[in-house]
C-alpha cells in the first residue's frame, strides 16, 4: 500500500516536471514568434532590401577591401604592419592574463562563505549566525557582476581610468569574477567532506583546515575553469578594446573607421592565430594537470 | 613537487610577468578620475526612478530580450543542421565522415572563434546598418558554439539502439529520427536555454552597432553624464538576465529525466 | 538443395585479435526451426547469432540465407525482410513512446517523409496495435518507452520484431537480464509468436532448463565449436555436465 503511494507521488512529480516542460515549449514558440514579429513588423527590418543592387555592390566592395584588391600593398604583406600588428596581440594576450589573474584573485577571496556548506556550518566546522548574511551578500556580487556584460563594465571604466591595457582588463575581470565565483562556490559546495572531517577530528583549526583540507581538494577543478574561463576572455578582450581599452580591439576600430580594411584582414588574422594558440596551451594544461 | 604545483607556479609567474606591461603610476587615471568614480558608487544606491525612464527601460529590456531570442532561435536552426553534419552520423566511415569531420567542425569553430560583436561589425560595414546584421552576427557566434556541442552530444548516444534499427532496415536518415534526435533532443534544448542568458548579454552589446535596447541607452547616459539613470537601465539588464537564467535553470533541471 | 534451408554455415572461422571466437563452424538450419544455443559464456554463442544477422562478418567461410549468400544481399531492407535481431532490453530508444518503437519495425518500407510524419501521426498505427495486443501491451501504446519495466520493454522489442515480420528471429540472450518468472513468461512468447509466424527461432541462452523446456533442438558451443547438435531429447546429462566441466577445468589450469 505504501509502496503504491510512493508510486503514485512519483508519477504525479513525473506529470508536474513534464508539464512545466510542456509550458515552457510554448512559452519559447511564443516568445520566438512575437520577436520575429517585431523586428519585421516594429524594427522593419526587411529581407528585400538585404538584397537590393546596392547593398550587393557595397558587400562586393567591402569583401574586395577586406583581401586587399585595388591596393598596392596590401597591410598582410607588409613586414611593419605586421610588427605592430603582432605588437598588439601581445598586449592583447597581456590584457587576457591580468583579466583572469584578477578575477581569480577575487574569487579566491570570496569562495569560501559564499559555497552553501561554508554558510551553514559544515565547511569550517564552525557555526555563526553572520555567515548566512555574508553568503547572501557575496552571491548577490556575483550576480551583479556577471550579469553586466564586459563591454558595458569596460565603457563605465573608462570614465575612471584612461584608455589602455588596466582598463580593459578590469573590465574582463569584474564580469568574470562573478561567473568564476558562481562555478567555483559549486565545486566547493559538492566537495568530498569526508578528508576534512577527518582532519578536523584530529584536531586542525578551522585555517588549517581551509589550507589542508579544503583548497588543495578543490584547486584542480578551479585550475579547470580558469582555464577555461580565460579561452573565453581570449575571445572578448578584442570587445572592450572597442571603447579604448587597447589591444587589437582598438586597432579593429580605428582601421574599421578609416577603412582600412585589409588592416582589418591582419588584425583578424593575428585575433584567429591567439585564440587557436591560446585553446591549445590551455588544452595542454588540463592536459598536464591529469 | 608534482605536475600540479608546477602548474600552478608557472601560471601564477606567467600573471606576475603581464602586470609589468602596466605603467603603475597616477598617469592611469583621468584627472578627476577619483571624483567621477565616487559620484558613480554614490548614484548607485540612488537610480533614477521616475516614470518616463522606467516606461523607457522596459521598453529598451523588450529590445535586447527580442534581438536575443531572435538571434538564438536562428542560432539553433543553423546548430542543428550543422551540427548534425559535423557529427557524422549521416555518413558511412571512410571517407565522407572525414570530410564532414573536417570541413564542418572547422566552419563551427571558425564561427565560434570570432567573437559576436566583430561579426556584427562586419556585417554592417558589408550589409549596413539593419537590424539583420546583429541578429546575423548572434545566429553566427552562437550557432557555431551549439553546433560543436550538439555534435558532440550526438556522437555520445548509446550504440545498442542505433544497431538494432539498423539491424530492422533503417536507413542512415531513419536512425537519425528514431533514434539520434530522440535521444539527444532534451540535451541539446537544454544547452541552448544555458546559452540564451549568454545571449541576451550580447543582444545587449550589440549597441555600438547602432541597435537599440539596453546597452545603447547605457551607453547614451554614460554619454551624458547622467549615472543615475545608468543604474536604472544596468538593474533592468540584470534583473532581466538573472529572470533568464533562473527559466533556462528550472528547465534544465527538468529536463534531466 | 537449399530451398527449405533458412542458414547455411560452412567453416565459419572469427578470431578477435589473439582470441578465437569460432574455429571453421558449419551448421544447416530448417526452416521454422527452434533451436537454442547453448554453452559457457567465450563459447562464441554471441559471435554466431551477430554473423547470422549480418553485423559482423567472418574471417573465412561462407554464409547462406535462405539460398542467397550474405554479401549478395543488395540491401539493408532485403536483409531485414529475412532476419531480425532481438537483444537485452537496451535496444529500445526510451525516449520515444511504446508506439514508434514498434513502428520502427516498418521503417524498412518507409521513406524518410513518412517516417517524419509517423512521429507526429503515428502511420500503419492498426499494425503496431495489433502487434502490442500480441505481446498484451495494447495500453501502454502511447506510454514513454522509459517508464515500462525490463519484462515490459523485452515485449515491446518483439512487437517490433512482429511489425518486421522477418522469415528468420535471432534472439541473444533474451531473458538474461530478468527474474526467473518474467523469463519463463518472455521465452513462452517469444516461441509461441515465432510458431505462430511460422517463422525460424534462434536464441542463446543460459540456462539448460529453459532451453530444454521451450526448444526442439540444442545446439552446444564449446571454445568456438559445435559440441553437440542434437534433438532436444537426446540430450543426456553426461553431454551437459561435460560440456560445462570442461569450462571449470580450464579455469583450473
Amino acid at each position: 500500500m505504501e509502496q503504491y503511494a510512493q508510486k503514485k507521488v512519483d508519477f504525479m512529480m513525473l506529470k508536474a516536471k513534464l508539464n512545466f516542460i510542456k509550458l515552457s515549449l510554448i512559452a519559447a514558440a511564443l516568445l520566438i514568434l512575437i520577436s520575429w514579429l517585431f523586428i519585421f513588423i516594429v524594427e522593419d527590418a526587411s529581407i528585400s532590401a538585404l538584397f537590393s543592387a546596392k547593398n550587393a555592390l557595397h558587400t562586393k566592395q567591402f569583401f574586395q577591401g577586406l583581401v586587399g584588391i585595388h591596393e598596392e600593398q596590401p597591410a598582410f604583406f607588409n613586414i611593419e604592419s605586421w610588427k605592430d600588428a603582432l605588437s598588439l596581440t601581445y598586449d592583447t594576450l597581456m590584457i587576457s592574463i591580468i583579466a583572469i589573474g584578477f578575477s581569480a584573485i577575487g574569487m579566491l577571496l570570496t569562495v569560501i562563505p559564499a559555497a552553501r556548506n561554508a554558510a551553514e556550518g559544515t565547511l569550517t566546522l564552525s557555526r555563526k549566525w553572520y555567515n548566512w548574511l555574508i553568503f547572501g551578500f557575496i552571491r548577490c556580487i556575483y550576480v551583479f557582476s556577471r550579469s553586466v556584460p564586459e563591454l558595458v563594465w569596460a565603457m563605465v571604466i573608462v570614465f575612471v581610468l584612461k584608455p589602455g591595457i588596466l582598463p580593459g582588463a578590469l573590465a574582463l575581470a569584474l564580469h568574470n569574477f562573478g561567473i568564476l565565483g558562481k562555478l567555483c562556490a559549486e565545486v566547493v559546495e559538492d566537495l568530498d567532506m569526508r578528508p576534512v572531517r577527518n582532519l578536523a577530528s584530529s584536531g586542525a583549526s578551522s585555517g588549517q583546515l581551509l589550507f589542508y583540507g579544503v583548497l588543495p581538494a578543490v584547486m584542480p577543478k578551479f585550475i579547470t575553469y580558469m582555464l577555461y574561463r580565460w579561452e573565453v576572455i581570449i575571445r572578448t578582450t578584442i570587445v572592450v578594446g572597442f571603447v579604448g581599452a587597447g589591444g587589437l580591439g582598438q586597432q579593429f576600430k580605428l582601421s574599421m573607421s578609416w577603412f582600412h580594411y585589409t588592416d582589418v584582414t591582419l588584425i583578424l588574422i593575428c585575433y584567429l592565430l591567439l585564440v587557436g594558440f591560446v585553446d591549445l596551451f590551455s588544452e595542454g594544461c588540463r592536459r598536464l594537470q591529469k | 613537487m608534482n605536475k600540479r604545483s608546477y602548474l600552478s607556479t608557472i601560471l601564477i609567474i606567467v600573471f606576475l610577468f603581464s602586470l609589468t606591461s602596466i605603467q603603475w603610476n597616477k598617469e592611469l587615471f583621468h584627472s578627476g578620475g577619483g571624483e567621477t568614480l565616487l559620484q558613480i558608487i554614490k548614484s548607485l544606491f540612488q537610480p533614477d526612478l521616475s516614470i518616463s525612464t522606467l516606461l523607457l527601460a522596459l521598453k529598451s529590456a523588450w529590445i535586447t530580450l527580442a534581438y536575443a531570442v531572435t538571434g538564438i532561435s536562428l542560432a539553433l536552426l543553423i546548430a542543428f543542421i550543422l551540427g548534425i553534419l559535423a557529427s557524422g552520423v549521416l555518413f558511412n566511415s571512410g571517407f565522407g565522415r572525414w570530410l564532414s569531420f573536417g570541413v564542418f567542425r572547422g566552419t563551427l569553430s571558425f564561427m565560434r572563434a570570432i567573437h559576436e560583436l566583430v561579426w556584427a561589425w562586419l556585417f554592417v560595414a558589408a550589409i549596413g546598418l539593419s537590424p539583420f546584421a546583429a541578429i546575423f552576427a548572434l545566429a553566427i557566434a552562437y550557432g557555431g558554439a551549439l553546433g560543436r556541442v550538439f555534435a558532440d552530444i550526438l556522437n555520445d548516444v548509446p550504440q545498442e539502439p542505433l544497431n538494432a534499427l539498423k539491424s530492422s532496415g533503417a536507413s542512415k536518415l531513419h536512425i537519425l529520427l528514431y533514434a539520434y534526435l530522440p535521444m539527444t533532443a532534451s540535451n541539446m534544448l537544454s544547452y541552448t536555454m544555458y546559452r540564451f542568458e549568454c545571449a541576451i548579454r550580447s543582444s545587449a552589446i550589440m549597441s555600438f552597432v547602432g541597435l537599440g535596447g539596453l546597452g545603447y541607452q547605457i551607453q547614451l547616459s554614460l554619454s551624458e553624464l547622467r549615472y543615475h539613470e545608468v543604474w536604472t537601465f544596468m538593474f533592468f539588464l540584470i534583473v532581466l538576465v538573472s529572470a533568464v537564467d533562473l527559466w533556462s535553470n528550472m528547465l534544465r533541471k527538468r529536463l534531466i529525466l | 538443395m537449399t530451398v527449405n534451408k533458412m542458414f547455411v554455415l560452412k567453416n565459419i572461422s572469427k578470431t578477435y585479435g589473439e582470441m578465437r571466437a569460432l574455429s571453421s563452424l558449419s551448421l544447416i538450419v530448417e526452416k521454422g526451426e527452434m533451436i537454442a544455443l547453448i554453452g559457457p559464456s567465450g563459447a562464441g554463442k554471441t559471435t554466431l547469432l551477430n554473423i547470422l544477422a549480418n553485423t559482423i562478418l567472418p574471417d573465412s567461410g561462407e554464409v547462406i540465407v535462405d539460398g542467397i549468400t550474405l554479401h549478395a544481399y543488395k540491401s539493408t531492407k532485403q536483409f531485414a525482410d529475412k532476419v531480425g535481431m532481438i537483444r537485452q532490453q537496451f535496444d529500445l530508444v526510451g525516449h520515444l513512446k511504446v508506439i514508434h518503437n514498434v513502428l520502427a519495425g516498418r521503417l524498412k518500407d518507409w521513406g524518410f517523409f513518412k517516417a517524419l510524419l509517423s512521429l507526429i501521426i503515428p502511420q500503419d498505427s492498426k499494425i503496431a496495435e495489433s502487434a502490442l495486443e500480441k505481446v498484451g501491451l495494447k495500453d501502454k501504446l502511447y506510454e514513454r518507452t522509459s517508464s515500462l519495466s525490463g519484462g515490459e520493454q523485452q515485449r515491446v522489442a518483439m512487437a517490433r520484431l512482429l511489425v518486421q515480420n522477418p522469415q528468420a528471429v535471432l534472439a541473444d540472450e533474451p531473458v538474461a537480464s530478468l527474474d526467473p518468472v518474467r523469463a519463463k513468461d518472455i521465452l513462452y512468447m517469444l516461441t509461441k509468436l515465432a510458431s505462430e509466424e511460422q517463422q525460424t527461432l534462434i536464441a542463446s541462452l543460459h540456462s539448460v532448463e529453459y532451453a530444454r523446456k521451450y526448444f526442439k533442438r540444442i545446439i552446444a558451443l564449446q571454445a568456438g565449436r559445435v559440441y553437440f547438435d542434437l534433438p532436444v531429447e537426446k540430450v543426456t546429462e553426461e553431454l551437459l555436465s561435460s560440456l560445462y566441466s570442461l569450462e571449470e577445468e580450464k579455469q583450473h589450469e
